[in-house]
């Protein structure tokens, strides 16, 4: 069907407009799958050890060029990060029990409140004082991002992986980096 | 990654010298070179100092972004291993917390 | 390469930089045989081979001032080589090679081992699509690692492993598979 001229430059002006939003829309979900993780100053201060690594896309794109397949470890990491965007890890090691404030631990809770994000697993043993709180965000029927917080004694953690988290492929990871077969299918 | 061609493809792949004369011609066709490429051949006529040491600015850049590159991309394997790691080991905190709670109760239970 | 061999080779780099035609040349004896083999493997075809050779050192001699050191060299000639050699693979036909069992060059070189095996294998090598040969020439030629390899064609490292493994199986399948082709060392008898 022919479009009038006159009628063109609207039409596509209109078509611009639904893109440009359909992009943002994607970016926000996108954007909200990755915390806002805090500069955790206060943590920083107070640790003996502090691992902080953070992947973009880009990085995630190099470090797979060097993933070097004969080795298992590397194999299985290849299969774990197809289709992730991001990978963001601050761990905190201290010399004494519950030694970090909890301030900014509480705001990245807070962030795993909002919509879309859903508490996978939520594990509170009394006996060993862990606290490991699992979510995933789901946007349809499809994850595109995982936290998990992890309290121990004497370290704190915070894993953020963003994109198209698979629960398969992190399942496949068993029997590599220490993983046992974990079934996150049946939430607890 | 050895195989039991190793031995037999290092012998049939052992280099050779080129055909006798392979340098006279090379210099032959150097000769024939366009003017502008000759120019560049002489010690004193060689590029001015400054287009030199950009040249040679140019070139340690392209080399040393070589290594570069190779470190980074160990380094961001590394950080990757890293982090899938440490994923790995809260994931099986999860884990052996879940199942610390789906254990029964009391002992003797059929369990479900 | 040995610290003085490596310090002679920068010295004729120094000055052929400088336009010294003796110390270029000097950098051509000590590569020509590196290159040249480069590109007969790639190309199975003396007269291609000592084109795209020339060729190879042709352009070295436009970009010396690139060339830092003996180390960048060779990797620079490698690359250079097989690159030139590929590129000329995908322009040409391969039914106008001449087999180089005709070049009297090779067979004019004292082979050790089996010199029927080793004839095979290089024609073998031939028929290896244009990547694939490059990697097993590298890793065979030249004994570069895998690493080594990926960063002289600039591909992954895991393509460079898959080109290696999948051109081993073929030319071990197709050893094999030959009328009275010598038995590999640890070949089992097929009774």
């Amino acid at each position: 069907m022919r479009v009038p001229e006159d009628m063109r430059t609207p039409i596509t002006s209109l078509l611009a407009l639904v893109i440009l939003a359909v992009l943002a829309q994607q970016a926000a979900l996108a954007g909200d799958a990755k915390l806002a993780l805090p500069n955790f100053q206060a943590l920083e201060s107070k640790a003996s050890e502090t691992v902080s690594i953070t992947l973009d896309s880009s990085l995630i794109a190099l470090a797979a060029r060097w993933l070097d397949s004969d080795k298992p470890e590397d194999a299985a990491a290849r299969r774990a990060i197809a289709g992730i965007t991001g990978i963001y890890v601050r761990s905190f090691t201290f010399d004494s029990d519950f030694a970090y404030p909890q301030a900014d631990v509480d705001s990245v809770r807070k962030q795993l409140s909002a919509p879309g994000w859903q508490q996978l697993v939520q594990v509170h043993s009394r006996k060993e004082h862990n606290d490991v709180d699992v979510y995933i965000r789901v946007d349809g029927n499809k994850a595109n991002g995982l936290a998990i917080i992890a309290s121990e004694p004497r370290e704190f953690t915070i894993v953020n992986i963003v994109g198209a988290v698979d629960l398969q492929k992190l399942h496949e990871l068993e029997g590599h980096f220490g993983i046992p077969p974990l079934d996150l299918t049946n939430k607890k | 990654m050895s195989s039991d061609l190793d031995k037999p493809l290092r012998e049939a792949l052992r280099a050779v010298e080129p055909p006798t004369g392979f340098a006279e011609r090379l210099a032959a066709r150097i000769e024939r070179e366009p003017l502008r490429r000759r120019d560049w051949r002489p010690a004193r006529r060689w590029a001015p100092q400054a287009l030199a040491a950009s040249v040679l600015v140019a070139a340690l850049g392209m080399y040393g972004w070589q290594l570069q590159r190779e470190r980074q991309g160990l380094e961001a394997r590394q950080q990757l291993l890293e982090a899938l790691r440490v994923t790995g080991q809260k994931l099986d905190l999860a884990y052996r917390g879940v199942k610390d709670a789906a254990r029964p109760a009391t002992a003797g239970d059929a369990g479900a | 390469m040995t610290d003085g061999a490596a310090c002679s080779v920068c010295d004729s780099l120094a000055r052929a930089r400088a336009g010294d035609a003796a110390a270029f040349a000097d950098l051509v004896r000590r590569h020509q045989r590196m290159v040249y083999s480069l590109a007969l493997r790639m190309l199975a075809d003396r007269h291609k081979a000592e084109d795209v050779a020339q060729e190879a050192f042709l352009q070295l001699h436009r970009k010396l001032a690139r060339v830092q050191s003996g180390a960048h060299l060779l990797f620079w000639l490698r690359q250079v080589a097989t690159r030139l050699a590929i590129d000329r693979l995908r322009r040409e036909p391969r039914h106008e090679s001449v087999p180089l069992e005709e070049d009297p060059g090779i067979a004019s070189e004292p082979a050790a081992g089996d010199p029927l095996l080793q004839r095979h294998l290089r024609a073998l090598i031939g028929e290896l699509p244009p990547a694939a040969r490059a990697v097993v020439l590298l890793r065979y030629q030249e004994d570069l690692e895998p690493v080594e390899i990926a960063e002289v064609l600039d591909m992954p490292v895991n393509t460079v492993k898959s080109h290696l493994k999948r051109s081993l199986a073929s030319l071990r399948d197709r050893l094999g598979g030959t009328p009275g082709a010598a038995a590999l060392p640890g070949d089992r008898q097929v009774p």
